[in-house]
């Protein structure tokens, strides 16, 4: 998870939450420290809504996936337009 | 059972390893099945299998909440590797 | 140990990891740790209509603890070296 340091990353919770905030440090135990989070929140009955969070320390035991996120290609995506049921949370 | 038997299963793992290139049975966790070749296990088994069909047994619920029949919904995979805290059980397949 | 350098094989090969939430994610495999979390590149979902949450990442990392499967191609994987590998592993395990 090196090269994603400073870069803006989408983190999927094992609950199924998503937030994406920029990474600041991260440790073995996958725990993880963003900065500027802000959770989307996706839903069938309007676009996807936009959470501002703040600074998060996420404990590693809550991460299923981190992922980078491509700005460029994010900045295209119209998000209110879109409709999706939330992910599912993990099943263990 | 005799003493060269004993020697050579005295733990569960021991079975698992005569199951080595054969079929087996495994049951997981979220009501799937999977008979497949054994190829690779340990000791969380962790498993690599290929030729492998997965069963996944789903109970349907109507909008009243009654449950439907039962039914199985089946998918063939050419080589898999599996985490072992899904496991429950692993058995000789029966052919 | 076993499975750790099994999936170090499978560096750079396109492999797809079903996740216990049902996301199957396939993408090119980077790299794989001690804990079996694994970096993909290129990624795509199964379903982009019914999950568009990947659309704007391209790799990712993901943890081991939260993998069902790996599914690959049969033709990258040389079972008769895993068995003996396998094998291998159980004996020094029990020196």
């Amino acid at each position: 998870m090196e090269g994603y340091v400073d870069h803006l990353v989408q983190v999927i919770l094992q609950d199924g939450r998503i937030i994406v905030g920029k990474l600041k440090g991260y440790d073995i135990r996958t725990n993880l420290i963003l900065a500027d989070c802000v959770e989307r929140e996706y839903s069938m009955e309007q676009g996807v809504e936009m959470v501002p969070l703040g600074l998060y320390m996420i404990k590693g035991d809550n991460v299923a996936i981190v992922a980078e996120v491509d700005e460029a290609k994010d900045a295209t995506i119209n998000y209110s337009e879109i409709r999706a049921e939330p992910l599912a949370e993990i099943h263990h | 059972m005799d003493h060269a038997a004993a020697a050579q299963i005295s733990e569960p793992l021991d079975l698992v390893k005569l199951a080595l290139g054969e079929r087996v049975f495994i049951k997981l966790r979220g009501d799937r099945t999977l008979t497949g070749t054994l190829h690779a296990y340990d000791a969380h088994m962790n498993l690599v299998m290929s030729q492998v069909e997965e069963s996944v047994h789903i109970v349907d619920v109507t909008d009243a909440g009654q449950p439907l029949p039962p039914r199985v919904e089946r998918r063939n995979v050419e080589m898999l590797f599996v985490r072992g805290d899904s496991v429950i059980l692993i058995s000789p397949a029966q052919q | 140990m076993l499975i750790f350098s099994f999936f170090k094989t499978l560096t750079d090969q396109v492999i797809t990891v079903e996740l216990k939430n049902d996301l199957s994610i396939t993408g090119t495999l980077k790299s794989v740790d001690q804990f079996l979390n694994i970096r993909l590149d290129g990624i795509s979902v199964e379903d982009p209509e019914r999950h568009p949450h990947m659309m704007a990442v391209r790799n990712c990392f993901i943890r081991g603890s939260v993998v069902r499967y790996v599914r690959m191609a049969a033709k990258n994987v040389d079972t008769t070296l895993l068995e003996d590998a396998t094998r291998r592993e159980i004996k020094d395990a029990k020196k």
